[in-house]
């Protein structure tokens, strides 16, 4: 399991840091609209803020878009195909898919991170710092399997515009552009039902000093397992249709 | 002796596959043992790429059933034993042909045996290039290749030679049948009439999704030891009726199955016939000969 695991993931980072074209513009992405909008939003608490949000955005898009659409292109390739003939089981694949959205990830959060340190005047304890990184590993986790979930369903072709059909409104339900206290009351009521409002109410506690609501993290877990399980149905080993 | 189930390469009964209205395949039998090389013909359409697709377990059958050495297919038991070159090769750009022997041979669990394949393939001069650019034919070698890294008893190759230089297709039939001479068991399916007959033993002629003949080749042929006669006549006159031959543009022709009765009778009848020949049917006009007997009313 180890063995397979560390050549799935060697193939996985190969493929992907061997194309500049991917991954820079994926952890450039996020620490630019945070440049643009999330760091002249004053100091203090709302500085904080607005970076975990920032932190949270970047997390939801290298995740869900980056890595969901990805498998839907994956999954037409004829070397997908051909991989899903070989033997061993496809979980080292969706754990080595994590791992790099993970390191992905942590590149476009930490850019994002510096960009604030650059540009306001965030200073935060070590807890608070340490809680947001597990908040966006959480956040990792729940965002790429909801986007493997999406590339698993989707074709090739419709997986982009529904990943953004799916990926921008939940940035804007959950708060991540603009807070949740500015929402007109119904969305807001919606807004508490997704999971980006989940991972953004953990993240801005984590700013605050404040304990983490169970409701929240809940919240997250149930997304969590919903997609899991979606992309536990879709993906298994024998498809009605060979997807070459 | 006689073969049980998880003694053959293949057992498949019965197989039939639908995409919406098309019907890919109705009904499809095959038996492989170790050490057979089967061909699949027949032509675009006919439904070969999807009776190898649920052979390798990568579409499950409406219906029917198919075994790998006793395990079903697409288990993870008939995967370990199978390798297998689907008819569309794209591998990622950014990885070397090292690279991908390498990740699959650690999805065997075997040690990849890079300088045998690399010999076997000719792909010296690719080996640790990046596969981005790599032509058609260059491309293939080193996705024929990935079918043998596993060490597998079972081989599936959906058109292994298209694109290959004549040296490649040259190379990949010694491999092929050396692999066969070892014991493994070989499914491919080919467009060239020549490939077929310097690699397989077996063939199953598929059309619109059905086995309509199969069987060894030296048994189909032994069937039917047919003769094609070939003659010239007179400008102006035309055989009789009884010959049935017909002419290709340049000169009479007849198949016969019994060569010595109809040449009797051409010299008895006085036919004034000249440049006679006589050959044995290829594969391929042999095959088109049965099969359009078969239907005959
Ligand atoms: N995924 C699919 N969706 C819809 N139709 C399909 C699909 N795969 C195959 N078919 C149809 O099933 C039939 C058999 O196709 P198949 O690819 O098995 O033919 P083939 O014998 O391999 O042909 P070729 O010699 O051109 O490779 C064709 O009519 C094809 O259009
Ligand atoms: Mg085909």
């Amino acid at each position: 399991m180890t063995r397979h695991l560390s050549a799935e993931l060697g193939l996985t980072l190969r493929i992907l840091f061997r194309q500049p074209g991917f991954w820079i513009p994926t952890v450039l992405f996020p620490a630019m609209l945070y440049a643009f909008f999330g760091a002249n939003s004053g100091g203090g608490a709302w500085a904080a803020n607005a970076m975990a949000s920032f932190a949270v955005y970047a997390v939801l898009g290298v995740g869900f878009f980056q890595f969901g659409v990805s498998v839907a292109q994956d999954r037409a390739s004829p070397f997908a195909t051909w991989q899903s003939t070989l033997p061993g089981s496809a979980v080292p694949q969706w754990i080595a898919r994590i791992i790099a959205a993970v390191i992905f990830v942590t590149l476009a959060v930490a850019l994002v991170i510096a960009l604030a340190h650059l540009m306001t005047d965030v200073d935060l304890p070590a807890r608070a710092w340490g809680r947001l990184a597990a908040v966006c590993l959480m956040a990792t986790g729940t965002a790429t399997l909801m986007g493997i979930a999406l590339g698993s369903v989707a074709s090739a072709r419709a997986a982009v515009p529904l990943a953004n059909l799916v990926y921008l409104p939940l940035a804007y339900l959950g708060g991540l552009w603009v807070p949740p206290i500015a929402m007109p009351a119904a969305i807001n009521a919606i807004s508490e039902w997704t999971p980006t409002r989940a991972m953004g109410e953990l993240a801005w506690a984590a700013m605050e000093g404040r304990a983490w609501s169970l409701q929240d993290l809940g919240l997250l877990a149930a997304w969590t397992l919903a997609a899991a399980a979606m992309t536990g149905l879709t993906t298994r080993p024998l498809r009605r249709r060979p997807s070459a | 002796m006689t073969m049980t189930q998880s003694d053959l390469a293949i057992h498949a009964h019965g197989l039939a596959k639908r995409f919406g209205a098309v019907q890919a395949v109705s009904r499809i039998d095959l038996v492989v043992a170790p050490g057979e090389a089967l061909g699949l013909l027949g032509s675009n359409g006919a439904g070969k790429s999807t009776t190898l697709s649920m052979l390798m377990g990568l579409c499950a059958p409406d219906a029917g059933k198919a075994l790998v050495f006793g395990h079903p297919v697409g288990s993870p038991a008939a995967r370990r034993l199978t390798g297998a070159t689907p008819q569309a090769t794209d591998l990622p750009d950014q990885v070397t042909p090292r690279e991908i022997l390498t990740y699959a041979a650690l999805r065997y669990g075997v040690a990849p045996a890079i300088d045998r394949l690399t010999a076997d393939f000719g792909l010296d001069d690719l080996i640790d290039r990046r596969v981005a650019g790599f032509s058609g034919g260059q491309m293939r070698r080193v996705a024929l290749a990935l079918a043998f890294v596993g060490q597998p008893r079972l081989v599936f190759l959906d058109e292994p030679t298209s694109g290959l230089d004549s040296a490649a297709q040259q190379a990949f039939r010694v491999m092929a049948r050396s692999y066969v001479a070892q014991g493994g068991a070989l499914v491919l399916t080919s467009h060239h009439w020549d490939e077929i007959e310097a690699i397989c033993s077996s063939i199953a002629v598929i059309d619109r999704g059905e086995t309509v003949l199969a069987g060894r080749i030296d048994t189909i042929r032994d069937r039917a030891r047919i003769t094609r006669l070939g003659f010239d006549l007179p400008p102006g006159l035309v055989p009789p009726l009884w010959l049935g031959a017909r002419h290709d543009g340049a000169r009479w022709q007849v198949e016969t199955g019994d060569s010595d009765t109809l040449l009797r009778r051409m010299v008895t009848e006085a036919l004034p016939f000249a440049n006679l020949t006589l050959q044995p049917l290829e594969l391929k006009d042999l095959i088109h000969h049965l099969r359009h007997e078969e239907n005959r009313p």
